[in-house]
């Protein structure tokens, strides 16, 4: 059966190369999640590159099939697709999955005019197919792919991924404390369960893995109210309303170092372990994969 | 004001490339990467690696043997890909444990603990 999951790129906002991110990475968001026989593609930030030359390292005899959700059309959610080696394969099937409109396919394309890059889109020699959802699902392969609306500027999709009786869901760019049930809680009792409304808790629902965007800590959130992302801590709050097993925290501030994602990521566990929950948490890598259909 | 470059770039380096390098360029010796074991039976051992695809088990056909009941017969692989060595599970009884959190699969950085079963390792990544 297997349900893999690979993160090719954690970073938010802006690629940070360099010593002081080399452990968790510095490309932007990319997550790969595949069966033995489909590959999907969250998101097209920087970490597409490489996941790109690795297909290209051992592509099928057929040719690569290959689908790609977007959960918004933000720079460092698009800026790595005109670098994807698959996409000028004339034998590269490339589903580009959006809403009835596909603004998604339409922004991907227009990153590609010649004002930005020297290669237009139309000359890409995969075949490139916009495929909408309905009713806010999909088939793609062996999957079945949710999507759900998120609180971001301009908006952002998250996505709830089903295979073989285990779940992942992708929640990036979402700004949890803005949807918070009381919006004064975390200052008035910042240890106290942030509770979040059942429809954004929903889709969540005893997942084996939530890959969701935890960019801030408690701190640093303050100075960018409204800027479209979460605290870790909030992030931890959801999971655990959710019954969430385990919860990678990605999509890091361009400015937190390895260290820094250290600190963060501790914080988020002993916030777990505080509130009683049996919740597993981690900073998500560039270059690991977990394996969910282990049991 | 100008400053006087000493020539001790290496006669090898092409005559192109000279004004392109600082006068102190020299290729240094590589370090290889290493698999330092910290726990299990055999520890405390370091390993140089230096195949690009090495086995960790208890059997006879890895390339790395740990004579551990905890330990697989083929428990892991270990892969290099530009220079980079990527640890991947091969359905281990006991898993593949990076710095706590259970891989399928991982890159290796610098520090990395790894355990498997009752084996720990710490990866000191080279030059």
């Amino acid at each position: 059966m297997g349900f893999f999951v690979r993160f090719w790129g954690v970073r938010g906002s802006i690629p940070t190369p360099g010593p002081r991110t080399r452990r968790y990475g510095g490309n932007t968001s990319c997550i790969e999640m595949r069966s033995d026989s489909t590959v999907l593609i969250f998101d097209a930030g920087t970490g597409l590159r490489e996941l790109g030359v690795s297909l290209m390292r051992n592509p099928p005899k057929e040719g690569l099939d290959l689908h790609l959700f977007l959960s918004h059309p933000h720079w460092d959610h698009i800026q790595g697709f005109p670098f994807f080696g698959p996409a000028y394969l004339k034998n590269t099937t490339l589903t580009v999955y959006g809403s009835e409109k596909n603004e998604n396919y339409q922004l991907l394309s227009g990153q590609m005019s010649n004002a930005y890059f020297p290669v237009a889109f139309k000359d890409l020699s995969a075949r490139i197919v916009p495929k909408a959802f309905v009713d806010d699902e999909v088939q793609a392969g062996d999957f079945v792919v949710k999507r759900f609306e998120q609180k971001h500027p301009g908006g952002s999709a998250g996505f709830r991924v089903e295979h073989g009786g285990n779940a992942c869901v992708y929640a990036t760019d979402s700004e949890l404390d803005l949807m918070l049930i009381d919006p004064n809680g975390p200052a008035k009792a910042p240890r106290t369960l942030r509770r979040l409304p059942t429809p954004l808790v929903t889709p969540m629902k005893n997942a084996d893995l939530l890959i969701a965007d935890a960019q801030y800590t408690d701190e640093e959130y303050p100075a960018k109210v409204g800027w479209g992302h979460a605290r870790a801590n909030t992030v931890v709050d959801l999971a655990i309303q959710a019954g969430v097993k385990q919860l990678a925290l990605t999509h890091h501030d361009p400015m937190q170092s390895d260290r820094d994602v250290d600190a963060k990521v501790l914080t988020a566990s002993e916030r777990a372990r505080s509130i009683g929950a049996e919740l597993d948490v981690f900073g998500a890598r560039e270059g690991v994969t977990l394996r969910l259909d282990r049991g | 004001m100008a400053v006087k470059r000493t020539q001790t770039i290496d006669e090898e380096v092409p005559q192109t490339m000279m004004n392109r390098l600082p006068a102190s360029f020299k290729p240094r010796p590589r370090r290889a990467h290493q698999l330092e074991q910290t726990a299990g039976p055999g520890s405390p051992c370091k390993h140089e690696l230096s195949a690009d695809a090495l086995i960790i088990g208890r059997g006879s056909a890895a390339d790395l043997r740990i004579d551990s009941d905890d330990v697989s017969r083929t428990h892991a692989q270990l892969l290099r890909i530009d220079d980079e060595y990527t640890i991947e599970d091969l359905d281990s009884r006991n898993g593949v444990f990076l710095n706590g959190l259970q891989v399928h699969a991982a890159v290796l950085r610098d520090g990395d603990q790894l355990q498997l079963g009752d084996v720990v390792f710490t990866y000191n990544e080279g030059s």
